[in-house]
Formats: C-alpha cells, sequence, structure tokens
C-alpha cells in the first residue's frame, strides 16, 4: 500500500474521531445495576477532604469503619479541590476513568444525571434518615435519587454587633431598604473620603452565589421547573443585582473591599459592619479571632426582602454509572451519607449536616451559624435546575460583574445573562 | 581602500550569513548520511506525530462538532465558528491577548538586552546578578503569581506602600477593569525577562571580538559598535526570541488564573483562559477546538508575517 499524504491525514482524522467518540461511548451509556457482590477496587474523587486534617479523618476514620463492614472493598482516594473538581471530572470522563464514586456540588445533579453520568439510587434511601424536606431536592432529577447529600453549606449575613451598638442599631435589617439605610449609617470614610469601613461586603463571597442569595430573597427563581426556562431576567433578578450597585453607589459598599484568601474577612478585620457569609466563617472565627466570638461581637441573620432566603449549597456523594463494582460503589455512596460520616465531615469544615437526627448533636449546639443554618432550613434555596447549569455557572459571575464595575446597567447585564442561558439551554 | 581590503560592514554581513555549504561529497556517502539522519530524527518526527499532529488533527476534526465529553461527537459544520464570531468575551480575549503580546514583548525583550549587555563587561559578582534575574523564569507561576497577589494587595500590598511613600494614593489593582491588565502585563513581563536575557547573553557572548577591533581601529565609538555590530550581529537571536516571546504570549495562563480569574468584567481574560474555560468548565470540546484554532491560526500568521519582516529564514540560516 502506497501512503501518500492525504491518506495519512485521513487515517489520523478517523482516529481522532473514533478516539473520541470511544472515550465518550464509555463514560456512562449505561446505567449500571448495583446489583453483585460487594467487592472490587474503587476510586473515590472528592474535594470535601482535601488537606491533612481531612485526609486524616477520611483515610484514618471513615474509610477503615467502612472497610470494617466491607472488607472485600478496597477505596483508592482521589483528593482535588472544589475549584479544580469540574476539570478533574471532564478530563476523567475524556479519558474514560470516571471514579466509581464521586462527590459533586448542588446544581451538578442535573447535567451529569441528563448525560448518564451518573447511576440512580434507590429511592428508599432517601427515606432512610430523617432529612431536611428540601436538603434532597439538589438530589434528585427527572424523579430519581442520584446522590446523597453529605454536608451543606448556607449563605447568611453576618454582623458586628459592637458596630451595630456603636450605631445606636438594635436589631438587623429587616428587608433591603433597611439594609441600605443600615449600610450608610455603619459606613466609614477617612478625611479624604476614602472608605476605611463598608456597612455591608457583599462582594467577599463569590458573586454568583451572592447574587443568587439576593434573588432568592427578593422572591426570585433561576429557571423555571422544567429547567428549560430562564426565570431570573424578571424585575425580582434585576432589581438583586441593582441593589449591589445602590450601595456601591451610596459609598457604603466597595468591589475592592474584600479579604483575600487565607485571610481574615472584612468582618473580622472591623473593615465591614455587614458581610454575606458562608456558614464556616464560625471555624474561622474561632481559629484567627476567638475574642470576637467569646465576647459575643458577631451575630448571623437570614437576608430578606419580599421573602426571607439563604442559599444552599453542599456536597453530595453520587455512584457513577460506568463503575465496574457498582454494588461496592453504592456500598460506600451509603457509607457516606450516614449520619456517622457526615457528622465528624461537617464538623472538620463548619458546615450544615443535613439529617435532622444531628440536630440535637454538640457540633450543632456550639456552632451558632450552623445552628442558624438548620433552623431556617425552610427558607434554603438551591442554585442550578437546569441539565446546561455547568456552562450557565461559568457565566454568571464574569456577566453580573460587568454591572458592578459600572460598564453596563444591571438590566443589560441580566439580559446578557439570560441570552448566554438560553443559548446554553437551546444546545441541550 | 584596495579591493582587497574587507571593510568591517562586510565582515558583518559575512559572519551574520553564517558558514558556507560544505563542498560536494561521493553519491553512496551522502546517501549513507542521508539515512543516518533520517534516523536520528525519527524519534522527534514520531513524537510530533503522537503528540502535535494527533492532537491537531483531532482539534480540528473536533472543532466541527458539538461534544461535550460526555457524549459522542456530533457533527455541526460550521457553527461553533459562527458562534465565535458572535461571542463578545471571546473577541475581548483576542483584543486582551494582542495588548498583552504587545506590551509584554518588546518592553521584556528591551530590558532583557539591555541586562545582558551590562552582564556581558566585567561586572562585579555577575553570577549573582545572573542567577538573581533567572530565578523567576524556573520558579512555579503559581508561587509568583501568589507572592504578586500580595504586592497588589490595595491595603497591605507592597505596590501601594510605595505609591503611599511618594505621596501617591494606589489604585486596587486587581480588583479594577482600568489597572487590572497593567498589572498583568508587569508580571508577565518580569517574569519573561530571565530567559530572553540568558539566550541574548549566550548570543552576546558568542559575537567575534575581531569585528569589535577592526571597527576600533576604524575609529567607531561604542554607541555606533552597538547598532552597526551588536544589533545586525543579534538578529538571529532577536527573531528566535521575538518569535518564542509572542507564542509564550499568545499562550500565558497561569498569571491570568491566579491573579484574577479573568476579571473583572472579563477586563484580562485571555485566549487560553476562554479555551480552558470552554473546555474543562462548560464542557464544550468542540467549541474548545475551534478557539484552538483561531489561537493556532494567529500565531501561525504572526510567525510568518514576522519571518517575512524580519528575514528570520535567512537570519537564523
Amino acid at each position: 500500500m502506497e501512503y501518500t499524504r492525504r491518506s495519512v491525514l485521513t487515517a489520523l482524522g478517523l482516529g481522532a474521531v473514533a478516539a473520541a467518540t470511544g472515550c465518550s461511548a464509555s463514560s456512562g451509556d449505561s446505567q449500571a445495576t448495583a446489583d453483585g457482590p460487594v467487592e472490587g477496587e474503587i476510586s473515590l474523587l472528592t474535594p470535601l477532604f482535601e488537606g491533612s486534617t481531612g485526609k486524616d479523618l477520611l483515610e484514618g476514620k471513615l474509610l477503615p469503619a467502612f472497610k470494617q463492614k466491607n472488607p472485600n472493598v478496597m477505596v483508592k482516594v482521589d483528593y482535588t479541590t472544589y475549584a479544580a473538581l469540574n476539570e478533574k471530572i471532564t478530563t476523567s470522563l475524556a479519558g474514560g476513568l470516571m471514579p466509581d464514586v464521586v462527590m459533586l456540588g448542588v446544581g451538578w445533579i442535573p447535567p451529569f444525571a441528563h448525560k448518564k453520568v451518573l447511576a440512580p439510587l434507590p429511592d428508599d434511601l432517601a427515606k432512610r434518615y430523617e432529612y431536611e424536606d428540601r436538603v434532597l431536592e439538589p438530589s434528585r432529577y427527572d424523579g430519581k435519587l442520584y446522590a446523597l447529600p453529605m454536608v451543606l453549606d448556607t449563605r447568611i449575613v453576618t454582623y458586628r454587633k459592637d458596630l451595630f451598638a456603636e450605631a445606636g442599631i438594635k436589631a438587623p435589617p429587616k428587608d433591603w431598604a433597611e439594609l441600605r439605610e443600615m449600610s450608610k449609617e455603619l459606613a466609614r470614610s477617612d478625611g479624604s473620603g476614602k472608605l476605611t469601613r463598608v456597612g455591608f461586603d457583599p462582594f467577599s463571597i463569590d458573586l454568583r452565589q451572592c447574587w443568587e442569595t439576593f434573588l432568592f430573597a427578593n422572591d426570585g427563581n433561576l429557571f423555571d421547573e422544567s429547567g428549560q426556562q430562564v426565570k431570573f431576567n424578571d424585575d425580582r433578578g434585576v432589581e438583586a443585582l441593582q441593589l449591589f450597585l445602590d450601595v456601591v453607589k451610596d459609598k457604603s459598599a466597595d468591589y475592592s473591599f474584600k479579604s483575600s484568601a487565607g485571610q481574615p474577612t472584612t468582618l473580622q478585620q472591623g473593615r465591614s459592619a455587614m458581610m454575606m457569609s458562608n456558614n464556616s466563617l464560625w471555624v474561622q472565627l474561632k481559629q484567627q479571632t476567638p475574642e470576637l466570638l467569646k465576647e459575643d461581637k458577631v451575630g448571623a441573620f437570614i437576608l430578606a426582602n419580599k421573602v426571607p432566603a439563604m442559599l444552599q449549597g453542599g456536597t453530595m456523594v453520587a455512584r457513577s454509572a460506568s463503575s465496574k463494582h457498582a454494588a461496592a460503589a453504592q456500598a460506600l455512596v451509603e457509607f457516606m451519607g450516614t449520619p456517622e460520616s457526615i457528622l465528624p465531615t461537617a464538623q472538620q469544615r463548619g458546615s450544615v449536616p443535613g439529617v435532622q437526627d444531628l440536630r440535637t448533636s454538640d457540633y450543632v449546639k456550639e456552632n451558632g451559624f450552623v445552628k442558624l443554618a438548620l433552623d431556617n432550613m425552610s427558607k434554603a434555596r438551591s442554585e442550578g435546575g437546569t441539565a446546561a447549569w455547568m456552562e450557565i455557572r461559568e457565566k454568571i459571575k464574569t456577566t453580573l460583574e460587568t454591572a458592578v464595575v459600572g460598564k453596563r446597567s444591571a438590566k443589560e447585564a441580566i439580559d446578557e445573562l439570560a441570552n448566554l442561558s438560553k443559548e446554553a439551554i437551546s444546545r441541550l | 581602500m584596495s579591493g582587497t581590503m574587507v571593510s568591517t560592514r562586510d565582515r558583518v554581513r559575512a559572519a551574520a550569513s553564517g558558514p558556507s555549504a560544505p563542498p560536494p561529497r561521493r553519491r553512496g556517502l551522502l546517501r549513507a548520511r542521508r539515512r543516518a539522519g533520517l534516523l536520528m530524527v525519527a524519534p522527534a518526527v514520531l513524537h510530533a506525530l503522537i503528540w502535535i499532529g494527533i492532537p491537531l488533527v483531532a482539534a480540528i476534526v473536533l472543532s466541527f462538532t458539538s461534544y461535550d465529553v460526555l457524549t459522542p461527537p456530533r457533527f455541526i459544520g460550521l457553527e461553533n465558528f459562527r458562534d465565535l464570531l458572535s461571542d463578545s468575551v471571546f473577541r475581548r480575549a483576542v483584543l486582551n491577548t494582542s495588548i498583552y503580546t504587545f506590551f509584554t514583548v518588546p518592553v521584556a525583550m528591551g530590558i532583557s538586552l539591555l541586562i545582558a549587555l551590562m552582564l556581558n563587561t566585567q561586572l562585579a559578582g555577575r553570577a549573582i546578578f545572573r542567577t538573581a534575574i533567572f530565578i523567576p523564569q524556573v520558579t512555579a507561576t503559581i508561587a509568583v503569581a501568589l507572592v504578586w497577589l500580595w504586592i497588589y494587595d490595595p491595603r497591605s500590598g507592597l505596590a501601594n506602600a510605595v505609591l503611599s511613600f511618594l505621596g501617591l494614593d494606589g489604585p486596587a489593582w486587581l480588583s479594577s477593569t482600568d489597572w487590572a491588565m497593567p498589572a498583568v502585563i508587569v508580571v508577565g513581563i518580569w517574569q519573561g525577562i530571565g530567559l530572553k536575557m540568558l539566550i541574548y547573553l549566550a548570543a552576546l557572548q558568542s559575537l567575534p571580538t575581531e569585528l569589535y577591533e577592526a571597527a576600533s581601529v576604524d575609529g567607531a565609538s561604542k554607541f555606533r559598535q552597538f547598532f552597526s555590530l551588536t544589533l545586525p550581529l543579534l538578529r538571529p537571536a532577536t527573531f528566535f526570541v521575538f518569535v518564542t516571546s509572542v507564542i509564550g504570549a499568545f499562550q500565558s495562563f497561569d498569571q491570568v488564573y491566579i491573579l484574577t480569574d479573568g476579571g473583572p468584567a472579563n477586563s484580562t481574560t485571555m485566549m487560553t483562559y476562554e479555551i480552558y474555560k470552554s473546555a474543562f468548565r462548560e464542557f464544550r470540546m468542540g467549541y474548545a477546538c475551534a478557539q484552538s484554532l483561531v489561537l493556532f491560526a494567529l500565531l501561525l500568521f504572526l510567525t510568518l508575517l514576522n519571518r517575512r519582516i524580519t528575514g528570520g529564514d535567512r537570519a537564523t540560516r
């Protein structure tokens, strides 16, 4: 056979397509069942136990306990961070090496379940423990259960009681009008007019999550129930973004006024009087500024406007549809979803356990933010809700940011985001 | 001057054009040498075919598909390229990458040449200087970027502390749409100086000293020697540094990833960063392949253009 340039290129092209198709075809076309013996070597991809403390907990306590119950299962752990989780899953899928058990964020189940990457779980697992009502919502897709919640992370507003008292403010704001007024009263500037303390810091947490919390507090929705229609581009979504622009305009907030990763937050430093926070801030307060907790200087409340609402994120554990040891993988998922696994995991990260049995645990009683979150779980809302979420979530922060830095109006930014979201949904 | 005398300019031309062609050999010997040559380049060719050729072909093929990694690719013709034309963020990324390249490459090249010239003299402690200047090149970009994150911190960072000492009010470097790109460019320049300096230094040390002696005899000043001797003789090195710098600048990713995450409001997003986001965060592999092809085409165009303008082909022969 004579090899010409054209024949070689054609062969290479066909090979590339075959390789690409082959990889994806093996990545979960079939819905593996969990029948069979609970044995074999399985892999676990987790962002929840990164760092030495998490690794010690997982390998020193949780996995030995799992091994005791399932002696024929060997678990290989692949640690990652939340920031790298997405690309880790992408590369695993592209390479045909999807982990048997994977931990995912809230909002991630519909995209992966839609593409049949995840295997559904028996529905009775949802009744195994007394879950907070809405906690299982993000675990479901198309009426089926695809994951079990491990820990939840809520977005609440934290505030400095001492700064409130100093300004003569007796109670946290009930709606955005009050929030805006209080922010003005609490903000401080130096002689040149430069802000030294913001009244409200919405920018130290992810802008996407912050805006979603405001959207939900304004009784808005991201998508309709089918996940096919964009709902956030009405007045409620625009008003949620407009509030950020208003507090900046009032000179009671500033986009550059945020703390760097690892540093004490603006609230801890006394550079903000109110701040959007994750409930895990309690652990950070204990480690970095314990005096603030000891002297009862920090409080927290649920954001409210038309309705009180908090964003509920978290980490769920699911089984890959392509697992060769489905029964072993399901056993690990079930084990990770037990209160015995959830409590120490929540404890090491300052997260909220979603099982009502743990409401009376010492950990929940001692952690003021976790207790507040659990007490208000009925007001929690989650992001996601569409199979196109993985693409849309990447667009939210950068698009909203254009309004926050003054490049376009809130309405223009929201309209742009709606268009991008509609395009993403149309590609499904 | 008599006809047998060779001027400095002729010597420069002769030195720049490289050694003359070897004398003719016997045909059999040539064939054996050719075979040996082919054998020697075979590993490199194989490597290029497997690790560059196949991915390149795969990228071209996948750019005409809708491919999300999770399900098999679906042929969609030119749709990805049509989407690219209306993608304002990608257009912004192309502009940002061009701005970044426009400012980092010439500035870093100029500074590198200046430092190389200084370090090519009998400067006391020049080994220490060479090491210090080269260190950023071998330091992990993540570590470098983390240090720069601190430098750019609006309240406790070094940059604003220095400005404050001078009585100036420093900006919020990485949170400002006006200042984030200049801040990233400064990091790019600083990090790129080491390798360029090293190449220039190596080139300077290989320059024929007799030319400079002849130029001195001809009465050329140091300034004249630099422009009439050093710069022309450095043309091969300059071509190499320019091409690799442009490619490097167009492929810069790490500093943006750590310093700004492409923000604020896409003011620092780069082409490579958008490709990464499309592929690994948004699961749009086909679209990312189309973006990669645009980057590839741009780099090819710039390299060929530069080759034409600077006569790089002759310079490197």
